[in-house]
């Protein structure tokens, strides 16, 4: 009795052994059948993400001119003035600061002295990088050792240059990387003066070696026919408190790692033997370059979502007349989700958000590019909320079911069926909203997650 | 197989479970697994609607699981599932009828 009672309990721990390894084995194999991308590098990326040869939305038409290279808030003060009168800028420019300063003395959530500091304090490398100069400059010299390595310039297959180029924007802090051909009519016209009352400086292709910098012109060279576009991550614990300055502070974050990213790569480009041109929102639009390297999909956001990291991205260039081989745009089904989520349309405060069913030519004002379908938005409803929330709001970039962390499989699960079957659009739509997903977590509670005895939440 | 010491019968049926029920179990198995990562992920990111209804969907199917394995087991045959056993006596008694 006593033997069988033996057996019968080596029986059960192997059978239960037998379903741990099963799990296991399943697990692995669906990973690998969806080709699960747990760490968000772009080494490996899932199996559901098409290369397509044009891109899925954001092709330019003829119509497509090079952008002014005003920023939102160059293009919101006149219009400010002319909408609602004479000094209603400034009125309201001087409302949100004493809102603001109150919020401080009252310790608001989100805006307390250590909120906005916590912004503030992220702005840094980000505001010391001014285009052409500084971090961003176009001409630096590289770092070089006394043997002078560099003036030889390293020559490789244009495969092996891009997988090199991509290697060294990884280890300085990129996530997303594609090589996309320079197009002209995506570079601005001019990079805005500090001093609005100057004229802006034109930007200008000639045929010349290297970049120049002046102070009536910037010069790209015509043989920089390459561009690296980068997409590195928000801290999406920050950013889950937007819109508050906690949210800033992850758009911050996002900006001055870019300037990093992109002056440390431009420098190793330039110590190879090539130029190279460091870029982050200034110079060219950042969008359409990402998405002809494949980076992302232009959305209803009007803006780039990337199938790792949703649109909680920071993206950033290099020019270089370094040869490398061109990645394709991608395809993973997101503009058919668009048509059918709507997400971030209804979540955003302002209703700055298209609701069309289908992307159109019509733009919504100056601040729009014409010449390419998109969802256009309304950036003056948008950063009119900015001034009346005393934050760059953000709520659109964490509404957006992309928008996760990639520790769960199942996300990885979605997205593919998303990808391959856009009847389930609607499913993953309604699954979003039932489990809770982009909705504003409390700013305090962020504090209390990254002191020494933090829970998370 | 029927054996017999004298006085005793006993009778040893030995079925072997049909393929489907490795499917199912092994799609429960699936889902389970894919419940359980998706709750621990979730509370990692701080998503604690998402952990809270992906642990109780796991309970759920854990508890319905364990419940269907306890309820086959009493069955003799698959698919019976009044969980009757046929009485070794009666069977010997059939076969000497026979």
């Amino acid at each position: 009795m006593e033997d069988r009672r033996k057996q019968s309990g080596r029986r059960a721990f192997l059978k239960a052994g037998g379903f741990v390894a099963a799990s296991g084995a399943l697990g692995s194999l669906g990973a690998l059948v969806i080709g699960a991308d747990t760490g968000g590098s772009q080494r490996k990326r899932s199996r559901w993400i098409k290369t397509v040869d044009r891109p899925t939305l954001g092709e330019t038409t003829a119509d497509y001119k090079r952008f002014s290279g005003k920023d939102i808030f160059s293009i919101y003060m006149p219009l400010k003035t002319q909408r609602d009168g004479a000094g209603s800028f400034e009125a309201e420019q001087a409302s949100k600061a004493k809102r603001l300063a109150e919020w401080i003395s009252e310790g608001k959530p989100g805006f307390s002295l250590p909120d906005q500091q916590l912004s503030v304090g992220a702005w840094t490398v980000m505001h010391s990088a001014r285009p052409g100069t500084g971090l961003l400059s176009w001409t630096r010299p590289p770092v070089r050792t006394p043997a002078e390595p560099a003036a030889q310039r390293y020559k490789a297959s244009p495969e092996d240059m891009a997988n090199t180029v991509k290697a060294a924007a990884r280890l300085y802090g990129a996530r997303l990387v594609g090589i996309a051909p320079m197009n002209e009519s995506y570079v601005n016209q001019q990079v805005p003066r500090e001093d609005e009352k100057q004229k802006d400086i034109d930007i200008v292709f000639e045929d010349v070696d290297v970049p120049a910098v002046t102070d009536t012109k910037f010069v790209i060279p015509r043989k920089m026919k390459w561009v690296v576009a980068i997409a590195i991550p928000m801290d999406l614990e920050l950013l889950s408190r937007a819109p508050t300055a906690l949210g800033d502070a992850a758009s911050a974050l996002g900006y001055s790692h870019s300037a990093f990213v992109v002056s440390s790569l431009a420098v190793f480009i330039r110590g190879l033997g090539y130029e190279a041109i460091p870029c982050v929102n200034d110079t060219a639009q950042s969008i359409p370059f990402a998405v002809d390297a494949g980076v992302g999909e232009l959305s209803r956001l009007n803006k780039l979502v990337t199938p790792e990291f949703g649109p909680a991205v920071r993206l950033c260039k290099v020019f270089t007349d370094l040869p490398m081989a061109y990645d394709k745009p991608i395809n993973f089904g997101l503009v058919e989700f668009c048509k059918t989520c709507k997400k971030c349309a209804e979540a955003c405060p302002s209703r700055a958000l298209s609701f069309d069913g289908e992307p159109s030519f019509q733009t919504k004002g100056p601040w729009n590019n014409p010449g390419h379908k998109a969802w256009y938005e309304d950036s003056y409803k948008c950063f009119q909320y900015w001034q009346k929330s005393g934050s760059a709001c953000g709520v659109c970039l964490v509404s957006c079911p992309y928008t996760k962390g990639n520790q769960a499989w199942i996300h990885e699960g979605a997205k593919a069926a998303v990808s391959v079957a856009p009847a389930t659009d609607g499913v993953f739509r309604i699954m979003d909203n039932a489990l809770g997903y982009g909705k504003q977590r409390d700013p305090e509670q962020w504090w209390k997650n990254n002191s020494s005895s933090g829970r998370r939440g | 197989m029927t054996m017999t010491n004298g006085t005793d019968v006993f009778t040893i049926t030995i079925r072997k479970r049909p393929w489907w029920f490795w499917a199912v179990a092994g799609l429960w198995l699936l889902l389970e697994l894919l419940l359980l990562q998706t709750a621990w992920a979730s509370v990692d990111e701080g998503e604690i609607r998402a952990a809270t209804i992906s642990g109780i969907a796991f309970v759920v199917m854990a508890a319905a699981g364990v419940f269907g394995w306890l309820r086959r087991g009493r069955s003799q045959k698959f698919g019976d599932s009044s969980g009757q056993l046929k009485d070794a006596a009666t069977s010997v008694e059939d076969q000497e009828q026979d």
